[in-house]
């Protein structure tokens, strides 16, 4: 007798899958109707959610591997080794979910391999897609272990375990490149991004945020792994990340005050604008409202209210990062930009993919160190221990600071949204021009002398300077085909042959009907006057 | 007509009428579909690469500026957008892979995109290539009646708008656009007002925008040896350290071990 394995029917199961149904549905409408088709997208707006999102902060996701694998490998601060392979797991998850967007979001996808043999180093594009094309490399490499583990491949194992430094190495500075180069992106653009964001210290501005995204993922992502497949790393290691988030956080912001008041931009943020709203949201939500709560050492040293803190972080980042590459751009594009669902929906598959992902890897590969699975404490439920917390004082310490912080957030955030202008584009109205000036310099185009065919009583000579409206000159009442301009006009030969029946409709009957002039079937001396 | 010289467009806002020809004749020089009855109310689209517009009752003409030193040209990561060394700004469709860049860089805000196409291209004014090559003037030029578009090498169009200015200082802003901007344009542009009045942006600086991302790339091959021996330097350093303190540890005995930071933290752990 044969046993059916149903899979079990669980919320987050059915919400993954009406995720990646409606995802593979945007996926066929993107693909047959081209980005106009999936896309709010536009000739003023060509960058919208799938570049500000999926692309700006998918790499980030890596930026937790390549600083935790140089704190480990490099300064030999070996106590963090628990937490490097999810790190370069999420890493390397960030890329390919990135690549995978970019094949999405480039107009031409098949063509995604161009930098490869069509070079521009002048492009920081081509420095991104160079990037992305060998970290991707570099952290399939680092992650391959685990494979060959899995697969109890000795050889492999030990040509890699050889060539860690060195791709360390090289994965720290092709990071440092590519954090930063995303932040380049937009150096070339002063004329286009609000003062609030554009900076000419926008690739460190870039890189120090990853810098925090990447601390503040690791912590993120043990967190929901505890939550799931119960494994937990050691809250201390975890408290020591919620340290550095701190003093990276400090620096970024310091940096960030320095630059804004540098360049006369500060007062911008505390103006009631849709821009300086949304701003000072991100500045609460990702760098002041952390950075407040893990300088506590009571939420420091507590789960739960380093997840909180790390939340934050991450929500924060991904505000920036909209914000430059969509508030920011906004006012100066002259239309207000939302995702369709289309996008939102491919963005909300790739984002599950790479949830699915991450859970296929840890479940078949050894991602976490093999004795935190058996841990008692593991066993432990999370609602008895938010209670238990709630005894400890810490959860509310949390709940307070993190709540005020939060109803700022959101008061900004709606606030910034109602602020915001509906600018739909319109045409500047218009004037009568002043044509004088201009008619000063008008040649009159030549007079057409045409050749007579045999039934005709005469020849005809058209005169431009007779059927132009001396009030309003226009060239286009007359000239679409077969009177074409162009042509016309490297062709000055003389007597020209008639392109067809010249009573017809498409020729002078067109105005010659009796309604707009006189009929070309009343007096045929008028024109044919000639011999 | 010295074929080698760069070449440009002189427009003369003062001289045009809003007749249309430009318009016209660029539709069909480029075989696009005639998209508005009244050019005055097109825009430029994925089909249409100039208008003429009536700004305050002076007509502007809107194309691709063709820069000296062209932003589109420089962000595009495969070369797909061109400087040719005679001025048109050409773009190679075969090798674009599509990421809007251009776009999105572009000071004009000209390039404009086929979001309907499954093989979409970016679409703007290539100042005629094909006729400027063979020494022709642009189409749009050539049927201009009035003058208000004028084709020629681009240093003597500055001379003639220089002395169009000083003969006509009443009628002229002394101003000529694109001369400086961006580091200069193929194009450029006289009016009897300044050019903002006319929907032209005067907030760009004289430096080529490329120059902004160009310093900072120009530092990554350095960044990169640096980075290298840095990095590579620091490992060493540390593995050093420890591979001493190792030695040293063996050379005292056991029993100092719990003095040691690392191993300590260590066995916390286990």
């Amino acid at each position: 007798m044969k046993i059916i394995v149903r899979p079990r029917i669980t919320f987050w199961r059915v919400v993954a899958g009406v995720i990646f149904l409606s995802g593979l549905y945007s996926t066929y409408v993107r693909f047959s109707g081209g980005l106009g088709a999936s896309t709010a997208l536009s000739d003023r707006f060509p960058w919208g959610l799938w570049v500000g999102f999926d692309v700006l902060c998918g790499v980030a996701l890596a930026a937790g591997g390549f600083t935790m694998s140089a704190v480990v490998y490099i300064f030999h601060i070996e106590r963090f080794k628990p937490i490097i392979r999810p790190t370069i797991l999420t890493a390397f998850l960030g890329y390919l979910l990135v690549i995978v967007a970019l094949l999405f979001d480039l107009g031409k996808p098949y063509n995604i391999w161009h930098p490869l043999v069509m070079w521009n180093p002048h492009s920081v594009m081509f420095e991104v897609a160079w990037c992305v094309m060998l970290y991707t490399t570099v952290l399939a490499l680092e992650f391959s272990p685990l494979l060959w583990e899995r697969l109890r491949w000795e050889k492999p194992l030990k040509v890699m375990h050889a060539l860690t430094v060195p791709l360390v190495i090289l994965g720290v500075i092709l990071s440092f490149l590519h954090q930063s180069s995303l932040g380049s992106l937009f150096l070339i653009v002063p004329h286009r991004l609000h003062p609030l964001w554009y900076s000419p210290l926008l690739p460190v501005f870039f890189f120090v945020s990853a810098l925090a995204l990447g601390c503040a993922m690791t912590i993120f992502e043990s967190f929901l792994s505890f939550r799931a497949f119960r494994k937990r790393l050691e809250l201390h290691l975890l408290t020591d990340l919620g340290k550095v988030i701190v003093g990276v956080l400090a620096l970024y912001l310091t940096l960030k005050l320095q630059d804004l008041a540098g360049r006369g931009a500060l007062r911008l943020a505390f103006e009631p604008t849709y821009e300086g709203r949304l701003f000072l949201a991100e500045m609460v939500l990702g760098t002041i409202a952390p950075m407040v709560l893990l300088l506590i050492p009571r939420v420091r040293t507590d789960d739960f209210g380093l997840f909180v803190s790390a939340v934050m972080v991450v929500l924060g980042f991904i505000m920036n990062r909209l914000n430059v590459s969509i508030t920011g751009m906004e006012a100066s594009s002259g239309v207000a930009y939302f995702p369709s669902w289309t996008e939102i929906s491919v963005t909300m598959m790739i984002v599950a993919l790479g949830f699915v992902l991450f859970g296929l890897a840890v479940k078949y590969l050894r991602v976490f160190p093999p004795e935190e699975v058996a841990r008692p404490a593991a066993v432990e439920l999370p609602a008895p221990a938010v209670l238990r917390r709630l005894r400890q004082g810490s959860t509310a310490v949390v709940a307070t600071v993190g709540g005020v912080f939060l109803v700022l957030v959101l008061a900004l955030g709606y606030s910034g949204l109602r602020l915001r202008p509906t600018r739909a584009w319109a045409a500047p109205p218009a004037a009568e021009g002043d044509l004088q000036r201009g008619l000063e310099h008008f040649t009159v185009p030549p007079d057409i002398v045409y050749q007579r065919s045999e039934a005709s009583p005469g020849t005809v000579t058209f005169s431009h300077a007779s059927h132009i409206d001396w009030n309003r000159p226009r060239c286009t009442v007359c000239h679409h085909q077969p009177y074409s301009l162009v042509t016309s006009v490297s062709d000055r030969s003389s007597p020209r042959k008639p392109p067809g029946d010249m009573h017809a409709e498409a020729f002078c009957g067109r105005c010659h009907n009796g309604k707009q002039a006189f009929n070309v079937k009343e007096d045929c001396a008028t024109c044919h006057k000639g011999p | 007509m010295a074929t080698g010289k760069k070449k440009g467009l002189l427009f003369d806002s003062t001289r045009c009428i809003g007749c249309g020809a430009c318009y016209l004749a660029c539709k069909e020089r480029n075989r696009l579909p005639v998209t508005a009855e009244d050019p005055l109310a097109d825009e430029l689209s994925a089909v249409t690469y100039t208008v003429v517009q009536n700004r305050r009752g002076r007509f502007v003409r809107r194309l691709c500026m063709h820069c000296e030193d062209p932003t589109c040209a420089s962000v595009c990561p495969v070369g797909a957008l061109e400087k040719t060394p005679l001025g048109p700004v050409v773009y190679h469709p075969d090798r674009c892979i599509g990421c809007r860049y251009c776009m999105v860089a572009c000071p004009f805000g000209v390039p404009r995109y086929e979001w309907r196409s499954r093989t979409p291209r970016v679409r703007k004014c290539d100042l005629c290539y094909d006729r400027v090559a063979a020494g022709l003037p642009t189409a749009c030029a050539a049927v201009c009646p009035t003058g208000a578009t004028r084709f020629g090498d681009r240093d003597e169009l500055i001379e003639e708008a220089r002395a169009r200015i000083r003969a006509e200082p009443d009628r002229y802003h002394p101003h000529i656009y694109g001369l400086e901007e961006v580091g200069g344009t193929s194009v450029l542009l006289i009016a009897d007002v300044a050019p903002e009045n006319l929907g032209y942006r005067t907030d760009l600086s004289a430096e080529p925008l490329p120059l902004l991302t160009w310093n900072v790339l120009k530092k990554i091959p350095n960044f990169v040896l640096v980075g290298g021996v840095l990095l590579g330097g620091l490992w060493w350093i540390t593995n050093r350290r420890i591979a001493v303190a190792r030695a040293e540890r063996e050379a005292l005995g056991t029993n100092r071990q719990t003095e040691e930071g690392q191993p300590s933290d260590r066995e916390e752990q286990v």
